[in-house]
């Protein structure tokens, strides 16, 4: 029994170890020609590297609902254009739009958001950075 | 036979021969001079961070097209094909370096610049905070250096310009037009940097990529970076492989991580319902 454990457990680390990582991707898995609009709460901000992760739990409107994952550019981007790690907290209620994934997950690409009790509208545009100064 | 001469003969071997201690030739970087400090104030000013013009990177490739090798352009088709799909090859996806050359190339983040006597030394920030050591101290490149991401970067300077050649390059590093089109760089390449200002917040970094295992012939293109002084933009931690995991604590109750749920293509899936 002992020996099928180790076995066990030797093949996980082996599983583990030679697993990729899965951070630094591109966003052409979402698709860049449609947009959903999700209403609905904020149950997640992950403010960590290489993409800063939004969490949105949806339960009323068109669009699927559940809590949908959506994904932005890095903390070092975000805050050039303005963000902070403070920028949305659990239970905000907000509006947000995104680039759906393709394959009908609960995912997209972030585009805009609206915290609803402000008005306040956060966006994560890079072009708008580029320039000097 | 006793075995006790043979074992003195081996113990004596064991200790007379050489051990490893520094290479034969390694020669010595003197520390530097007031002299020398001050030559680095007739250099351009570099300093501030330099944000890459994404938008031109882009363009840039649509412009004036990789010279692929036929064979090679079949398979930049089929990962443009997966990419317009959907289907992104992720270049970066097992967070090793961009290397030279798409530090340049595809990089989103901002660089900074750091001019001290001998070298320049260009911090990036994506994908764990890279660095290009540039030596511009006089010397030759290694005969045979050991191949690196970054390779072996020599720099002169030409009035208020910086060329640098790269070697040693590995093969494995991409060769990439986006974070999921690119190919390995192959065997033999190595690549020409020209930095200089064509503005006074604008870097031109003007590349000749060599890479004779997949070009037709060298690949000429610049990218830009825009300078800027607004603390915002000064470059921050950048762990690659920070949001594969999220925040829990072990059975100790010590601050932990703990592997997070994401999708075979890399992105972050909502947690599972409770």
């Amino acid at each position: 029994m002992l020996k099928k454990i180790l076995s066990a457990s030797a093949l996980a680390a082996t599983l583990a170890l030679s697993a990729p990582s899965l951070a630094h991707h591109s966003f052409a898995m979402f698709d860049q020609g449609k947009v959903v609009n999700l209403r609905g709460t904020v149950s997640g901000y992950r403010w960590v590297n290489p993409h800063v992760s939004l969490f949105v739990e949806v339960q009323d409107g068109p669009a699927k609902h559940g809590v949908w994952a959506v994904e932005l550019t890095s903390p070092g981007n975000l805050t050039r254009l303005g963000w902070s790690r403070q920028s949305l907290k659990v239970g905000d209620k907000v509006d947000v739009e995104v680039n759906p994934l393709r394959d009908g997950a609960l995912g997209g690409g972030f585009r805009k958001a609206t915290i609803l009790s402000t008005g306040q509208v956060l966006q994560a545009r890079l072009v708008e950075i580029e320039k000097p100064g | 036979m006793s075995r006790a001469p043979l074992f003195a003969l081996a113990l004596a071997l064991a200790l007379a021969a050489p051990a490893f201690a520094a290479p034969a030739d390694d020669p010595i970087t003197p520390a530097p001079t007031a002299k020398d400090w001050q030559a680095l104030a007739q250099r351009p000013d570099w300093s501030g961070s330099w944000f890459p013009v994404i938008s031109d990177q882009f363009a840039q490739v649509t412009s004036n097209p990789v010279p692929w090798k036929p064979e090679v352009q079949k398979q930049i088709d089929h990962w443009d094909a997966e990419e317009k799909a959907g289907r992104p090859r992720g270049l970066l996806l097992d967070c090793l370096p961009h290397g030279v050359p798409s530090f340049y190339l595809i990089t989103h983040n901002s660089i900074e610049i750091l001019q001290t006597p001998g070298r320049v030394t260009i911090l990036g920030e994506s994908d764990g905070n890279r660095l290009v050591r540039i030596w511009t101290d006089g010397r030759k490149a290694p005969a045979d250096p050991d191949p690196s991401f970054h390779g072996y970067n020599i720099g002169t300077w030409q009035a208020d310009t910086l060329a640098v050649s790269t070697t040693a390059i590995l093969p494995q590093t991409w060769l990439a037009v986006s974070e999921a089109v690119g190919i390995a760089i192959g065997e033999g390449a190595h690549v020409e940097q020209k930095f200089h200002l064509i503005g006074p917040d604008t870097l031109a970094v003007d590349l000749t990529i060599t890479a004779p295992a997949v070009l037709t012939k060298p690949w000429e293109t610049r990218r830009l970076f825009t300078r800027k002084r607004a603390r915002s933009y000064e470059i921050v931690e950048g762990v690659c492989r920070q949001g594969d995991f999220e925040e829990t604590t072990d059975q100790w109750g010590n601050p932990a991580w703990s592997p997070l749920a994401q999708s075979a293509d890399g992105n972050v899936l909502a947690p599972p319902a409770k």
